[in-house]
């Protein structure tokens, strides 16, 4: 065999073991709140919705904004999030936050809203209220 | 009627491409004129039904006729026309028809300037592809099956049969239509598109020739009437690419322009595979190699064009993506595509394989051809690198069940390295493609740009402290890039200028990258205290209330009106003014900002908005948006929003009050009586007395009544209490007065008595309530005077984002590149196809006036010794 062949070859090797490692190393699991309370790092994924029953505000002091949480397994918690409050918050169908558990407060530092979407949902006053 | 008409339409086109790809088939097969003079008429006409219906369902749209799913679910009336254009793309079905018929338009370039010899096999490809889109849209109906893919001329009452209004009125039509996203609404949505489908239908020819070539085992020529399609198509992906990252950042909160979100990565893939297949194009013109290479370049960058089209348009990566397409119940239909896209292409290219033209012997390393083929290899590896990436809810689930995307790190730490690479083996390849090298002869030929970068690389360094080792890397090979590629332009320029597109893409190429740097060096402008806060932070000293280390740093500072604030050491920054404008939207405020430099004494006006999105929300839960204002500058943008503030505040409340019910307020949780609105105070006042409410005085002082010239009809008496409201604190005064007027209407007597607004609180009035005439007592219904006069305040969210205008810098250099380049190529193919036709003998290479006098070599300009060829 021609050397730049196996030289190609074994770095294809290399290179393809190397991205697959850190590629399984940079996606993690949707978790609920009872199995993130084990887990370590701060890049945890927890699926779930507002929890509209309990209280909800962005302080201006803290500049954190704070609400209850519910994983689809229905555990409630609260959340943190160090920004104000997304746009279309009371809208979402679903929420995911991103970061870790500590103690019974889930500290997130990244938060994905997840709309009805124009592209899935006719949700005019008009239609749903006849729905 | 319209629907149905254009349903048919559609019906038409879709069947006229199935018999148009048949005779193209037979035309390719067996040859013949009629053959092919029938099968472009059949494409011709199932343009002129795609046209057609396209017509019809502007039309649709244009007269809000929202018994339509697709006008109903992306336009209402008081839409402008501009959008109302766009909304016909703005859905799923209409991307669609725009994608067929941009591929139409190039079908028909493709017809009027393709050489006879793969004129018709290409076509054959051509119009298959339009087959799949088109049935896609066409809702053809299949007995016993249903129709085909989704319509955009299906009505609502067949898209909702279960709805209980279409139950009871099977012809209801919504009077009002659910509007188009507010995001959405933007000018960029005009031009945005369009380019994305036409780079789209243009990176199916390559495809279309790769495959042609198998067929006719023509391997060498296809090539040159590719490459500039190719161009064409790159060009497109990022202009389109651009439009989408500028349109990013000037209007969403989130500061930048990539966030390697599925949807972006979906046109960036394509576009790298396309510029392997223009680097390995070249070899194989240049050196008679690499025949493999380009084929499968060519046929890859198509696939995953489709098979990113798949992951986003599937519903596959709903979790993933904030912005990814819902399944319309296209899944099997998309992924039949993808399944005969790829199967054809694998399928062609095995069976050709063994046949494909191989060098008879390697090329050494420090040859041109080895470096760009390396190169293109990179480029390949990045490609794969970003689809594992985006395919993470597939592939993701061979390590972990219900996988997550990756962290954007995963992207940024991969893509790092490959761009150093790449930016390296750029100069390399330049200076190996003006002249032949040995070792010692480049190392000789590249001490010039290395010493010119190490000296810029050291510079910015201790100017900016840089201190991470990768960045300086990465810095040093784009410095290099631009220093190796800007010295052989230059050279050029004296020579061949209509060249240089090449060089030119490279440049571009290298002031991207290191503008892209600059986004490592984002910081928020906060003041001082918020900056030791967070300073603390990163140093792991902050502990919150359950003793919890803070590791997220605070990127807003709240600004008093008119109370101005030291921001990043450097702007005095005031909250002026906020005004609701609604000059682009309903309800959209204007906020004033000011910026005083303290350094040099100027000053500029920041002038964000705030909107909520009305067609977004139901009444009672509307959603509020932000739209930032951004300030350029050569060196580094201001990009700032305003991500909360009083008076949005104000707003909201006001709307769950109008709303009560639908929707409860995070800020008002707790009971609620039905009845008692929470926030008014009832008192009792006797005249020449005084109440004290909040943080006022009010001094009842008199009657006045009201001349019978200024009641209305059929009033029976009206009086105004004269009320002198003082703050105690400030000692501030203000005079209303409220009315209360009794009218009788069908023997019935009614109060007339309106809130009078209060002048120094927003939302505050007195309604004078009822008469006591008994006690000369008033009842006065008092809102929003609790506490003191309204704080007015913003959050401010700004950052210091350096070296945007150079990333746009490095894009447009990269577009002016492409453009040069394909004006050289098509010429050049022109020049070619004139010569056939003159019958002269052309070889494999020499048409090429790559060969010509060495105009651009770095070394020898002299000299202008053409290469000899190794093949």
């Amino acid at each position: 065999m021609r050397p730049r062949l196996i030289f190609g070859i074994a770095g294809i090797i290399v290179f393809t073991a190397l991205v697959m490692v850190n590629f399984s190393q940079s996606i993690s699991s949707y978790v609920d709140f009872e199995e993130a309370t084990g887990m370590s790092g701060d890049n945890i994924h927890v699926v779930g919705t507002w929890d509209s029953s309990r209280p909800a505000e962005f302080s201006n002091e803290t500049m954190t904004f704070t609400f209850y949480m519910k994983d689809e397994a229905g555990n409630s918690r609260r959340v943190t999030y160090p920004r104000p409050k997304p746009n279309n918050f009371e809208q979402a169908d679903q929420i995911v936050v991103i970061g870790e558990m500590r103690g019974d407060t889930f500290v997130s530092r990244d938060m994905l809203v997840k709309c009805p979407s124009k592209y899935n949902d006719a949700n005019s006053p008009e239609l749903s209220e006849m729905q | 009627m319209i629907g149905i008409l254009g349903h048919a339409a559609l019906s038409l086109a879709f069947v006229s491409a199935i018999f148009a790809t048949w005779f193209y088939y037979r035309a390719a097969r067996h040859g013949g004129e009629k053959n092919e003079a029938i099968a472009n008429a059949l494409f011709f006409l199932k343009g002129a039904f795609t046209l057609f219906a396209s017509g019809l369902l502007v039309y649709l749209i244009f007269t809000h006729q929202f018994q339509y799913y697709y006008v109903y679910n992306y336009t209402s009336s008081d839409l402008q026309n501009v959008y109302l254009w766009a909304a016909f793309y703005s859905g799923q079905e209409g991307s669609l028809l725009l994608w067929v018929l941009s591929s139409f338009l190039v079908g028909l370039a493709l017809i009027k300037w393709t050489s006879p010899e793969y004129r018709m096999p290409v076509m054959v490809f051509m119009g298959l592809t339009q087959v799949f889109l088109l049935s896609m849209v066409s809702g053809f109906p299949i007995p016993g099956w249903g129709d085909l893919g989704a319509s955009p001329f299906r009505t609502l009452a067949s898209e909702m049969p279960d709805a209980p209004v279409f139950q009871r009125n099977p012809d209801f039509v919504p009077s009002e239509g659910s509007g188009l996203n507010d995001l959405l609404r933007s000018p960029w949505i005009i031009i945005h598109p369009p380019v994305i489908f036409l780079g789209f239908a243009m990176m199916t020819v390559p495809y279309a020739f790769a495959l042609a070539s198998l067929w006719k085992r023509k391997y060498h020529e296809w090539i040159h009437a590719a490459l500039p399609w190719t161009l064409g198509a790159n060009l497109c992906l990022l202009t389109a690419i651009f439009l989408g990252g500028y349109w990013a950042y000037v209007t969403l909160s989130f500061g930048g322009y990539w966030a390697w979100d599925p949807v972006e990565n979906a046109s960036l893939v394509p576009w790298i595979f396309g510029m392997a297949g223009i680097h390995a194009m070249l070899i194989q013109k240049k050196h008679a190699s690499a025949h493999k290479a380009s084929i499968i370049f060519a046929i890859l960058a198509y696939v995953t064009i489709v098979y990113q089209t798949f992951l986003t348009r599937s519903g596959i990566l709903g979790d993933s993506s904030v912005h990814s397409f819902v399944d319309l119940g296209l899944y099997n239909h998309l992924l039949l595509f993808m399944l005969v896209t790829v199967a054809i292409g694998v399928g062609m290219l095995a069976y050709r394989y063994r046949e494909l033209p191989e060098p008879e012997k390697e090329s050494p390393l420090l040859s041109r051809e080895f470096m760009m083929f390396s190169g293109a290899m990179v480029l390949f590896l990045v490609g794969l690198v970003i689809i594992l990436g985006t395919s993470s809810p597939v592939l993701g689930r061979l390590f972990v069940d219900n996988p997550t995307p990756p962290d954007q790190q995963f992207y940024n730490n991969w893509s790092l390295p490959f761009a150093v690479l790449i930016g390296i083996m750029s100069v390399v390849t330049q200076y190996l493609w003006w002249k032949r090298h040995d070792a010692e002869s480049l190392a000789s030929a590249l001490i010039t740009p290395t010493l010119i970068t190490s000296v810029i690389t050291i510079a910015v360094v201790m100017l900016v402290n840089m201190d991470n080792p990768a960045y300086m890397i990465y810095l040093f090979a784009g410095v290099f890039a631009l220093t190796g590629n800007g010295i052989i332009m230059l050279k050029m320029m004296r020579g061949n200028p209509r060249r240089i597109g090449g060089t030119l893409t490279h440049i571009g190429f290298a002031v991207l990258m290191i503008g892209i740097l600059g986004a490592a060096y984002d910081r928020p402008m906060v003041d001082s205290q918020t900056r030791e806060y967070n300073r603390a932070v990163a140093a792991g000293q902050v502990y919150d209330d359950d003793g919890f280390r803070v590791n997220q740093p605070v990127e807003f500072v709240e600004l008093e009106k008119d109370r101005p604030k030291l921001i990043d050491g450097r702007y005095m920054v005031t909250f002026k003014s906020a005004d609701v404008t609604e000059q682009n939207r309903p309800g959209e405020q204007e906020y004033e900002v000011l910026f005083e430099d303290v350094n040099s004494g100027s000053h500029f006006t920041m002038r964000p908005t705030v909107y909520p999105m009305l067609s977004n929300s139901s009444p009672g839960a509307v959603e509020w948006t932000v739209d930032p204002d951004v300030r350029t500058g050569w060196y580094r943008d201001i990009f700032m929003y305003v991500a909360g503030s009083s008076m949005v505040d104000r707003e909201i409340e006001r709307m769950n009050r109008e709303n009560p019910g639908r929707f409860q307020s995070v800020d008002q949780l707790g009971p609620q009586m039905a009845d008692h609105d929470p926030d008014e105070t009832r008192t009792r006042v006797s005249r020449g007395g005084t109440v004290q409410i909040g943080d006022y005085d009010i001094a009842f002082q008199r009657f006045i009544y009201i001349e019978e010239s200024e009641l209305p009809d059929n009033s029976i008496i009206g009086v105004r209490a004269v009320l002198q409201l003082e703050h105690r604190e400030t000692g501030e005064r203000w005079e209303v007065r409220p009315q209360y007027i009794l009218v009788s209407e069908d023997d019935e007597q009614y109060a007339y008595n309106p809130p009078e607004e209060l002048p120094f609180a927003e939302e505050g009035s007195v309604r004078f309530g009822e008469v006591h005439p008994g006690s000369d007592e008033i009842e006065l219904v008092i809102r929003g005077m609790e506490g003191e006069p309204e704080r007015e305040w913003i959050l401010l969210a700004a950052e210091h984002k350096p070296m945007i205008s150079v990333v746009w810098l490095g894009t447009f250099l990269l577009m002016f590149g492409f453009s040069v380049a394909i004006m050289y190529r098509w010429a050049d193919q022109k020049k070619r196809e004139k010569l056939e036709q003159q019958g002269g003998e052309l070889q494999q290479d020499d048409s090429d006036d790559d060969n010509l006098p060495v105009n651009g070599d770095p070394q020898s300009i002299t000299t202008g010794k053409p290469d000899e060829h190794p093949a």
